[in-house]
Protein backbone atom coordinates (compact mmCIF):
# COMPACT_ATOMS: atom_id res chain seq x y z
CA UNK A 1 0.00 0.00 0.00
CA UNK A 2 2.76 2.69 0.88
CA UNK A 3 4.30 1.60 -2.42
CA UNK A 4 1.38 2.54 -4.06
CA UNK A 5 1.31 5.74 -2.10
CA UNK A 6 4.69 6.70 -2.92
CA UNK A 7 4.43 6.32 -6.83
CA UNK A 8 1.30 8.20 -7.01
CA UNK A 9 2.82 10.91 -5.15
CA UNK A 10 5.76 10.74 -7.73
CA UNK A 11 3.30 10.48 -10.10
CA UNK A 12 1.90 13.99 -9.36
CA UNK A 13 5.17 15.27 -8.55
CA UNK A 14 7.10 13.97 -11.91
CA UNK A 15 3.64 15.28 -13.91
CA UNK A 16 4.37 19.16 -12.56
CA UNK A 17 8.00 18.95 -12.67
CA UNK A 18 7.29 17.76 -16.46
CA UNK A 19 4.69 20.60 -17.09
CA UNK A 20 6.59 23.56 -15.66
CA UNK A 21 9.61 22.04 -17.09
CA UNK A 22 8.34 22.47 -20.35
CA UNK A 23 7.01 25.81 -20.45
CA UNK A 24 10.89 26.92 -19.12
CA UNK A 25 12.06 25.13 -22.01
CA UNK A 26 9.61 26.97 -24.42
CA UNK A 27 9.84 30.12 -22.44
CA UNK A 28 13.28 30.53 -22.49
CA UNK A 29 13.74 28.86 -26.24
CA UNK A 30 11.72 31.51 -28.05
CA UNK A 31 13.78 34.27 -25.90
CA UNK A 32 16.72 33.18 -27.31
CA UNK A 33 14.83 32.25 -30.94
CA UNK A 34 13.86 36.09 -30.82
CA UNK A 35 17.50 37.41 -30.18
CA UNK A 36 18.54 35.41 -32.89
CA UNK A 37 16.20 37.60 -35.38
CA UNK A 38 13.67 34.39 -35.66
CA UNK A 39 9.91 36.37 -36.64
CA UNK A 40 7.60 37.16 -33.88
CA UNK A 41 4.79 35.05 -35.38
CA UNK A 42 6.77 31.63 -36.36
CA UNK A 43 8.12 32.11 -32.78
CA UNK A 44 4.75 32.79 -31.68
CA UNK A 45 2.47 30.14 -33.96
CA UNK A 46 5.70 27.15 -32.55
CA UNK A 47 5.63 28.10 -29.38
CA UNK A 48 1.69 28.26 -28.79
CA UNK A 49 1.51 24.71 -30.86
CA UNK A 50 4.63 22.86 -28.84
CA UNK A 51 3.75 24.33 -25.77
CA UNK A 52 1.10 22.58 -24.18
CA UNK A 53 2.49 19.27 -26.24
CA UNK A 54 5.67 18.39 -24.98
CA UNK A 55 4.69 16.74 -21.95
CA UNK A 56 3.16 13.88 -24.09
CA UNK A 57 6.14 14.46 -26.63
CA UNK A 58 8.59 13.86 -24.14
CA UNK A 59 6.85 11.07 -22.34
CA UNK A 60 6.62 9.43 -26.01
CA UNK A 61 9.86 9.56 -26.73
CA UNK A 62 10.75 8.58 -22.94
CA UNK A 63 8.88 5.64 -22.62
CA UNK A 64 10.26 4.83 -26.04
CA UNK A 65 13.88 4.95 -24.91
CA UNK A 66 13.50 3.43 -21.70
CA UNK A 67 11.78 0.57 -23.55
CA UNK A 68 7.72 0.69 -22.78
CA UNK A 69 6.68 2.19 -26.55
CA UNK A 70 2.82 0.87 -25.77
CA UNK A 71 3.08 3.60 -22.97
CA UNK A 72 4.00 6.40 -25.48
CA UNK A 73 1.56 5.26 -27.66
CA UNK A 74 -1.14 5.14 -25.21
CA UNK A 75 -0.12 7.99 -23.94
CA UNK A 76 -0.58 10.01 -27.47
CA UNK A 77 -3.89 8.48 -28.74
CA UNK A 78 -5.65 8.59 -24.96
CA UNK A 79 -4.52 12.08 -24.94
CA UNK A 80 -5.90 12.73 -28.48
CA UNK A 81 -9.07 11.42 -27.63
CA UNK A 82 -9.30 12.78 -24.05
CA UNK A 83 -8.69 16.35 -25.98
CA UNK A 84 -11.50 16.40 -27.68
CA UNK A 85 -14.18 14.24 -25.54
CA UNK A 86 -12.71 15.09 -22.06
CA UNK A 87 -11.16 18.60 -22.74
CA UNK A 88 -13.56 20.08 -25.24
CA UNK A 89 -16.69 18.63 -23.41
CA UNK A 90 -15.60 19.61 -20.06
CA UNK A 91 -14.80 23.28 -21.40
CA UNK A 92 -18.19 23.31 -23.23
CA UNK A 93 -20.23 22.52 -20.30
CA UNK A 94 -18.47 24.96 -17.85
CA UNK A 95 -18.51 28.51 -20.39
CA UNK A 96 -21.48 26.98 -22.25
CA UNK A 97 -20.29 27.55 -25.22
CA UNK A 98 -17.57 27.70 -27.37
CA UNK A 99 -17.34 29.76 -31.07
CA UNK A 100 -15.25 28.96 -33.92
CA UNK A 101 -14.05 30.76 -37.24
CA UNK A 102 -15.41 28.51 -40.45
CA UNK A 103 -11.75 29.13 -41.51
CA UNK A 104 -9.41 28.25 -38.55
CA UNK A 105 -12.02 25.09 -37.60
CA UNK A 106 -11.86 23.31 -40.94
CA UNK A 107 -8.11 23.98 -41.72
CA UNK A 108 -7.12 22.75 -37.71
CA UNK A 109 -9.95 19.88 -38.24
CA UNK A 110 -8.78 19.05 -41.67
CA UNK A 111 -5.08 18.50 -40.20
CA UNK A 112 -6.15 16.71 -37.40
CA UNK A 113 -8.36 14.72 -38.84
CA UNK A 114 -6.06 13.97 -41.63
CA UNK A 115 -3.29 12.91 -38.73
CA UNK A 116 -5.55 10.29 -37.55
CA UNK A 117 -5.92 8.90 -41.05
CA UNK A 118 -2.42 8.68 -42.07
CA UNK A 119 -1.81 7.36 -38.35
CA UNK A 120 -4.05 4.42 -39.36
CA UNK A 121 -3.13 3.89 -42.76
CA UNK A 122 0.41 3.54 -40.86
CA UNK A 123 -0.88 1.24 -37.94
CA UNK A 124 -2.33 -1.15 -41.26
CA UNK A 125 1.03 -2.19 -41.70
CA UNK A 126 2.55 -2.81 -38.07
CA UNK A 127 4.58 -1.38 -36.67
CA UNK A 128 5.46 2.72 -37.20
CA UNK A 129 8.34 2.43 -38.92
CA UNK A 130 11.48 5.62 -39.70
CA UNK A 131 9.74 5.95 -43.72
CA UNK A 132 6.13 6.43 -41.47
CA UNK A 133 8.07 9.01 -39.45
CA UNK A 134 9.24 11.18 -42.38
CA UNK A 135 5.83 11.17 -43.56
CA UNK A 136 4.63 12.17 -40.32
CA UNK A 137 7.32 14.69 -39.75
CA UNK A 138 6.96 16.24 -43.05
CA UNK A 139 3.46 16.55 -42.69
CA UNK A 140 4.05 18.72 -39.25
CA UNK A 141 6.17 21.11 -41.20
CA UNK A 142 3.35 21.46 -43.61
CA UNK A 143 0.98 22.52 -40.92
CA UNK A 144 3.57 24.68 -39.25
CA UNK A 145 3.42 26.46 -42.62
CA UNK A 146 0.22 26.86 -43.04
CA UNK A 147 -0.31 27.75 -39.25
CA UNK A 148 2.48 30.91 -40.12
CA UNK A 149 0.68 32.00 -43.24
CA UNK A 150 -2.52 31.99 -42.13
CA UNK A 151 -0.56 34.02 -39.00
CA UNK A 152 1.09 36.69 -41.41
CA UNK A 153 -2.46 37.27 -43.01
CA UNK A 154 -4.12 38.13 -39.75
CA UNK A 155 -1.15 39.72 -38.61
CA UNK A 156 -1.03 42.07 -41.78
CA UNK A 157 -5.03 42.81 -41.60
CA UNK A 158 -4.74 43.84 -37.91
CA UNK A 159 -2.07 46.20 -38.57
CA UNK A 160 -3.52 47.75 -41.38
CA UNK A 161 -6.63 47.96 -39.28
CA UNK A 162 -4.19 49.75 -36.85
CA UNK A 163 -3.10 52.31 -38.39
CA UNK A 164 -6.37 53.66 -39.65
CA UNK A 165 -8.18 53.93 -36.20
CA UNK A 166 -6.59 56.38 -33.76
CA UNK A 167 -6.38 54.75 -30.23
CA UNK A 168 -7.10 57.09 -27.36
CA UNK A 169 -7.66 54.23 -24.79
CA UNK A 170 -6.46 54.88 -21.55
CA UNK A 171 -4.48 51.51 -20.49
CA UNK A 172 -2.87 50.24 -17.68
CA UNK A 173 1.17 51.19 -17.95
CA UNK A 174 2.91 47.79 -18.03
CA UNK A 175 1.44 47.52 -21.70
CA UNK A 176 3.81 49.57 -23.07
CA UNK A 177 6.89 47.64 -21.88
CA UNK A 178 7.23 45.15 -25.18
CA UNK A 179 9.24 45.90 -27.94
CA UNK A 180 12.69 46.40 -26.41
CA UNK A 181 16.24 45.44 -28.08
CA UNK A 182 16.92 42.22 -27.15
CA UNK A 183 19.69 40.07 -26.89
CA UNK A 184 21.16 36.53 -26.06
CA UNK A 185 21.54 36.43 -22.21
CA UNK A 186 22.97 33.82 -20.25
CA UNK A 187 20.29 33.43 -18.56
CA UNK A 188 17.78 32.14 -20.89
CA UNK A 189 20.25 29.81 -22.49
CA UNK A 190 20.80 28.17 -18.54
CA UNK A 191 16.72 27.93 -18.56
CA UNK A 192 16.71 26.04 -21.71
CA UNK A 193 19.30 23.94 -19.95
CA UNK A 194 17.32 23.47 -16.92
CA UNK A 195 14.26 23.35 -18.65
CA UNK A 196 15.37 20.24 -21.00
CA UNK A 197 16.95 18.49 -18.03
CA UNK A 198 13.84 18.91 -15.97
CA UNK A 199 11.77 17.65 -18.90
CA UNK A 200 13.91 14.27 -19.20
CA UNK A 201 13.86 13.74 -15.37
CA UNK A 202 10.85 14.21 -15.30
CA UNK A 203 9.40 12.10 -18.06
CA UNK A 204 11.41 9.42 -16.80
CA UNK A 205 10.20 9.70 -13.61
CA UNK A 206 6.71 9.51 -14.89
CA UNK A 207 6.94 6.83 -17.15
CA UNK A 208 8.77 4.74 -14.50
CA UNK A 209 6.34 5.35 -11.48
CA UNK A 210 3.01 4.84 -14.40
CA UNK A 211 5.06 1.13 -15.41
CA UNK A 212 5.13 -0.04 -12.05
CA UNK A 213 1.98 1.45 -11.39
CA UNK A 214 0.52 -0.75 -13.81
CA UNK A 215 1.95 -3.91 -12.77
CA UNK A 216 1.84 -3.83 -8.96
CA UNK A 217 -2.24 -3.21 -9.51
CA UNK A 218 -1.65 -5.61 -12.97
CA UNK A 219 -3.51 -3.89 -15.62
CA UNK A 220 -1.62 -2.94 -18.95
CA UNK A 221 0.76 -0.49 -19.33
CA UNK A 222 -1.30 0.78 -22.81
CA UNK A 223 -4.18 1.19 -20.25
CA UNK A 224 -1.68 3.14 -18.01
CA UNK A 225 -0.62 5.25 -20.93
CA UNK A 226 -3.79 6.19 -22.53
CA UNK A 227 -5.49 7.24 -19.23
CA UNK A 228 -3.53 8.43 -16.52
CA UNK A 229 -0.52 9.46 -18.13
CA UNK A 230 -3.11 11.07 -21.12
CA UNK A 231 -4.82 13.01 -18.92
CA UNK A 232 -1.97 13.97 -16.75
CA UNK A 233 -0.18 14.93 -19.55
CA UNK A 234 -2.58 17.45 -21.23
CA UNK A 235 -3.10 19.14 -17.80
CA UNK A 236 -1.48 21.77 -19.62
CA UNK A 237 -4.57 21.59 -22.72
CA UNK A 238 -7.40 21.37 -19.84
CA UNK A 239 -6.15 24.67 -18.76
CA UNK A 240 -5.35 26.33 -21.42
CA UNK A 241 -8.60 25.01 -23.69
CA UNK A 242 -11.19 25.62 -20.24
CA UNK A 243 -9.62 29.06 -19.12
CA UNK A 244 -9.83 30.77 -22.83
CA UNK A 245 -12.98 29.59 -23.58
CA UNK A 246 -14.57 31.30 -20.26
CA UNK A 247 -12.28 34.40 -21.48
CA UNK A 248 -14.12 34.17 -24.56
CA UNK A 249 -11.02 33.52 -26.76
CA UNK A 250 -12.75 30.62 -28.87
CA UNK A 251 -10.65 30.26 -31.70
CA UNK A 252 -7.93 29.27 -28.95
CA UNK A 253 -9.93 27.33 -27.09
CA UNK A 254 -10.85 25.12 -30.39
CA UNK A 255 -7.44 25.40 -31.53
CA UNK A 256 -5.34 24.61 -28.81
CA UNK A 257 -6.57 21.01 -28.74
CA UNK A 258 -6.95 20.58 -32.79
CA UNK A 259 -3.25 21.47 -32.76
CA UNK A 260 -2.37 19.63 -30.31
CA UNK A 261 -3.41 16.18 -31.23
CA UNK A 262 -1.68 16.83 -34.79
CA UNK A 263 1.46 17.90 -32.80
CA UNK A 264 1.05 14.28 -30.60
CA UNK A 265 0.79 12.21 -33.54
CA UNK A 266 3.05 13.46 -35.99
CA UNK A 267 6.04 14.60 -34.05
CA UNK A 268 4.68 12.54 -30.61
CA UNK A 269 4.69 9.51 -32.28
CA UNK A 270 6.79 10.40 -35.61
CA UNK A 271 10.13 11.26 -33.63
CA UNK A 272 10.21 8.14 -31.67
CA UNK A 273 9.49 6.20 -34.94
CA UNK A 274 12.40 7.78 -36.96
CA UNK A 275 14.83 6.27 -33.85
CA UNK A 276 13.07 2.84 -33.51
CA UNK A 277 10.26 1.10 -34.64
CA UNK A 278 6.86 1.73 -32.86
CA UNK A 279 4.72 -1.03 -32.23
CA UNK A 280 1.00 -1.31 -32.95
CA UNK A 281 -1.01 -3.06 -30.32
CA UNK A 282 -4.32 -4.71 -32.03
CA UNK A 283 -6.45 -3.05 -29.98
CA UNK A 284 -5.22 0.36 -30.91
CA UNK A 285 -4.95 -0.61 -34.19
CA UNK A 286 -9.28 -2.05 -34.10
CA UNK A 287 -10.40 0.52 -31.57
CA UNK A 288 -8.67 3.39 -29.87
CA UNK A 289 -7.23 4.97 -33.42
CA UNK A 290 -10.86 4.67 -34.77
CA UNK A 291 -12.33 6.40 -31.57
CA UNK A 292 -9.99 9.24 -32.08
CA UNK A 293 -11.15 9.87 -35.68
CA UNK A 294 -14.47 8.83 -34.61
CA UNK A 295 -14.69 11.88 -32.01
CA UNK A 296 -12.35 14.27 -34.37
CA UNK A 297 -15.84 13.64 -36.74
CA UNK A 298 -18.35 14.09 -33.82
CA UNK A 299 -17.17 17.06 -32.42
CA UNK A 300 -17.07 18.65 -36.59
CA UNK A 301 -20.73 17.60 -36.48
CA UNK A 302 -21.40 19.09 -33.07
CA UNK A 303 -19.72 22.43 -33.97
CA UNK A 304 -21.65 22.56 -37.70
CA UNK A 305 -25.00 21.12 -35.92
CA UNK A 306 -24.94 24.16 -33.38
CA UNK A 307 -24.02 27.09 -35.94
CA UNK A 308 -20.12 27.19 -35.82
CA UNK A 309 -20.19 26.50 -32.01
CA UNK A 310 -19.80 23.68 -29.78
CA UNK A 311 -22.97 24.14 -26.75
CA UNK A 312 -23.57 22.57 -23.59
CA UNK A 313 -25.23 19.43 -25.18
CA UNK A 314 -22.28 19.12 -27.58
CA UNK A 315 -20.35 18.91 -24.57
CA UNK A 316 -22.31 16.60 -22.38
CA UNK A 317 -22.51 14.31 -25.90
CA UNK A 318 -18.61 14.75 -25.59
CA UNK A 319 -18.18 13.99 -22.46
CA UNK A 320 -20.58 10.77 -22.66
CA UNK A 321 -18.81 9.38 -25.60
CA UNK A 322 -15.53 9.58 -23.50
CA UNK A 323 -16.97 7.82 -20.52
CA UNK A 324 -18.61 4.95 -22.28
CA UNK A 325 -14.97 4.86 -24.35
CA UNK A 326 -13.38 4.63 -21.04
CA UNK A 327 -15.62 1.89 -19.36
CA UNK A 328 -15.38 -0.10 -22.59
CA UNK A 329 -11.47 -0.15 -23.03
CA UNK A 330 -10.61 -0.75 -19.08
CA UNK A 331 -13.46 -3.14 -18.49
CA UNK A 332 -14.63 -4.55 -21.44
CA UNK A 333 -12.00 -5.13 -24.09
CA UNK A 334 -8.93 -5.78 -21.87
CA UNK B 1 -29.35 63.51 -13.57
CA UNK B 2 -26.63 61.32 -14.15
CA UNK B 3 -23.81 63.37 -15.09
CA UNK B 4 -21.15 60.91 -15.06
CA UNK B 5 -22.15 56.80 -16.24
CA UNK B 6 -19.33 54.08 -15.95
CA UNK B 7 -20.69 51.48 -18.63
CA UNK B 8 -18.73 48.11 -18.78
CA UNK B 9 -18.71 45.61 -21.21
CA UNK B 10 -17.65 42.54 -22.01
CA UNK B 11 -18.83 42.57 -25.53
CA UNK B 12 -21.91 41.17 -25.71
CA UNK B 13 -25.62 42.95 -25.05
CA UNK B 14 -23.92 45.91 -26.27
CA UNK B 15 -27.11 47.39 -28.01
CA UNK B 16 -28.83 46.62 -25.00
CA UNK B 17 -26.39 48.27 -22.45
CA UNK B 18 -26.20 51.16 -24.87
CA UNK B 19 -29.81 52.21 -25.57
CA UNK B 20 -30.12 51.95 -21.61
CA UNK B 21 -27.58 54.06 -21.12
CA UNK B 22 -28.54 56.39 -23.57
CA UNK B 23 -32.04 57.00 -21.73
CA UNK B 24 -30.02 57.80 -18.54
CA UNK B 25 -29.04 60.35 -20.04
CA UNK B 26 -30.58 63.70 -20.34
CA UNK B 27 -28.84 66.58 -21.42
CA UNK B 28 -24.99 66.41 -20.95
CA UNK B 29 -22.85 63.63 -20.01
CA UNK B 30 -19.87 62.31 -19.25
CA UNK B 31 -19.73 58.19 -20.42
CA UNK B 32 -16.53 56.38 -19.57
CA UNK B 33 -16.98 52.67 -21.02
CA UNK B 34 -14.67 50.59 -18.84
CA UNK B 35 -13.08 47.12 -20.50
CA UNK B 36 -11.80 44.42 -18.44
CA UNK B 37 -8.52 42.63 -19.63
CA UNK B 38 -8.52 39.40 -17.04
CA UNK B 39 -5.26 38.55 -16.25
CA UNK B 40 -5.78 35.61 -14.23
CA UNK B 41 -5.14 32.23 -15.89
CA UNK B 42 -5.26 28.57 -13.73
CA UNK B 43 -1.59 27.41 -12.08
CA UNK B 44 0.37 25.26 -14.86
CA UNK B 45 -0.47 27.70 -17.80
CA UNK B 46 2.07 27.64 -20.34
CA UNK B 47 3.87 32.14 -19.58
CA UNK B 48 3.61 32.10 -23.51
CA UNK B 49 -0.01 31.15 -23.41
CA UNK B 50 -0.67 33.47 -20.36
CA UNK B 51 0.79 36.22 -22.62
CA UNK B 52 -0.80 35.58 -25.56
CA UNK B 53 -3.95 35.41 -23.98
CA UNK B 54 -3.27 38.54 -22.28
CA UNK B 55 -2.86 40.05 -25.90
CA UNK B 56 -5.48 39.00 -27.79
CA UNK B 57 -8.15 40.20 -24.85
CA UNK B 58 -6.50 43.51 -25.31
CA UNK B 59 -7.16 43.38 -29.03
CA UNK B 60 -10.75 42.01 -28.50
CA UNK B 61 -11.47 44.94 -25.99
CA UNK B 62 -9.98 47.52 -28.55
CA UNK B 63 -12.52 46.42 -30.61
CA UNK B 64 -15.17 46.24 -28.04
CA UNK B 65 -14.47 49.91 -26.97
CA UNK B 66 -14.30 50.86 -30.73
CA UNK B 67 -17.78 49.91 -31.52
CA UNK B 68 -19.66 51.17 -28.02
CA UNK B 69 -17.79 54.93 -28.40
CA UNK B 70 -19.73 54.66 -32.01
CA UNK B 71 -23.33 53.80 -29.87
CA UNK B 72 -22.20 57.33 -28.25
CA UNK B 73 -21.19 59.58 -31.14
CA UNK B 74 -24.10 62.07 -29.67
CA UNK B 75 -24.08 65.59 -28.87
CA UNK B 76 -23.52 66.34 -25.34
CA UNK B 77 -21.62 63.19 -24.57
CA UNK B 78 -18.59 63.23 -23.73
CA UNK B 79 -16.82 59.25 -24.48
CA UNK B 80 -13.78 57.97 -23.06
CA UNK B 81 -12.60 54.28 -23.42
CA UNK B 82 -10.98 53.04 -20.47
CA UNK B 83 -9.03 49.72 -20.43
CA UNK B 84 -7.51 47.94 -17.58
CA UNK B 85 -5.78 44.72 -16.67
CA UNK B 86 -7.12 42.92 -13.47
CA UNK B 87 -9.81 41.23 -11.33
CA UNK B 88 -13.18 42.55 -13.20
CA UNK B 89 -15.32 43.12 -10.39
CA UNK B 90 -12.19 44.77 -8.68
CA UNK B 91 -11.13 47.03 -11.13
CA UNK B 92 -15.29 48.14 -11.89
CA UNK B 93 -15.20 49.47 -8.25
CA UNK B 94 -11.97 51.08 -7.98
CA UNK B 95 -12.68 52.81 -11.45
CA UNK B 96 -16.30 53.54 -10.43
CA UNK B 97 -14.38 55.06 -7.05
CA UNK B 98 -11.60 57.11 -8.36
CA UNK B 99 -13.68 58.15 -11.61
CA UNK B 100 -16.42 59.42 -8.94
CA UNK B 101 -19.08 58.48 -11.35
CA UNK B 102 -22.81 58.53 -10.31
CA UNK B 103 -23.96 55.34 -11.78
CA UNK B 104 -22.27 52.51 -13.24
CA UNK B 105 -24.56 50.45 -15.98
CA UNK B 106 -24.06 47.23 -16.31
CA UNK B 107 -25.57 43.79 -17.96
CA UNK B 108 -27.09 40.86 -16.13
CA UNK B 109 -29.13 38.26 -17.04
CA UNK B 110 -26.76 34.40 -16.51
CA UNK B 111 -28.81 31.76 -16.63
CA UNK B 112 -28.43 29.83 -12.83
CA UNK B 113 -26.02 27.00 -14.51
CA UNK B 114 -23.95 29.73 -15.82
CA UNK B 115 -24.17 31.88 -12.34
CA UNK B 116 -22.90 28.53 -10.69
CA UNK B 117 -20.23 27.26 -13.10
CA UNK B 118 -18.58 31.01 -14.21
CA UNK B 119 -19.84 33.53 -11.59
CA UNK B 120 -20.90 36.40 -11.91
CA UNK B 121 -19.03 39.92 -11.94
CA UNK B 122 -22.38 42.09 -11.49
CA UNK B 123 -23.43 40.08 -8.39
CA UNK B 124 -19.94 41.46 -6.73
CA UNK B 125 -19.70 44.62 -7.63
CA UNK B 126 -23.50 45.10 -6.51
CA UNK B 127 -21.92 44.38 -3.27
CA UNK B 128 -19.14 47.23 -3.11
CA UNK B 129 -20.05 49.57 -5.28
CA UNK B 130 -19.79 53.30 -4.46
CA UNK B 131 -22.62 54.56 -6.54
CA UNK B 132 -26.05 53.47 -7.86
CA UNK B 133 -26.21 50.44 -10.31
CA UNK B 134 -28.22 49.72 -13.41
CA UNK B 135 -28.38 46.37 -14.05
CA UNK B 136 -29.74 46.32 -17.75
CA UNK B 137 -31.36 42.33 -18.02
CA UNK B 138 -29.95 41.16 -21.27
CA UNK B 139 -31.45 38.74 -23.73
CA UNK B 140 -30.52 35.51 -21.93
Amino acid sequence: MLEIIALVGLLIISLIIVIKSADVFVDNLVEIGGALGISQIILGVTASAIGTSLPEFGSAVIASLSGSTELGVGTVIGSNIWNIAGILGISAVVAGSIRTGSEGLTRDWLMTLGTGLILLFFMLFGDITWTAAVVMIAAYCFYLWLLIKAQKKHSDEDGQEKEKESQNIDETPEKLEKNSEKTINKKSIAFVIVGFVGLVIGCRLMVYSGVELASIAGIPAMIMGLFTLAIGTSIPELVVTLSSAMKGLHDLSIGTVLGSNTFNILIGIGVPALFMSVPVERLSLTFDAPVMIFVTILLFVLVRKSNMKLNRVGGIILLATYIVYAFLRIFVLT
Amino acid sequence: MYDKILLTTMGEYMDEIIEHTLNLIQGEAEVICIYIVETSVPFLTPKKVKEMMIDELTAKGKDILEDMSKGFDKPGINFRKLMVKGNPADEIVKAATDEEVDVIVMGTGKSIVDKHLLGSVSEKVVHSAPCTILLVRTAN
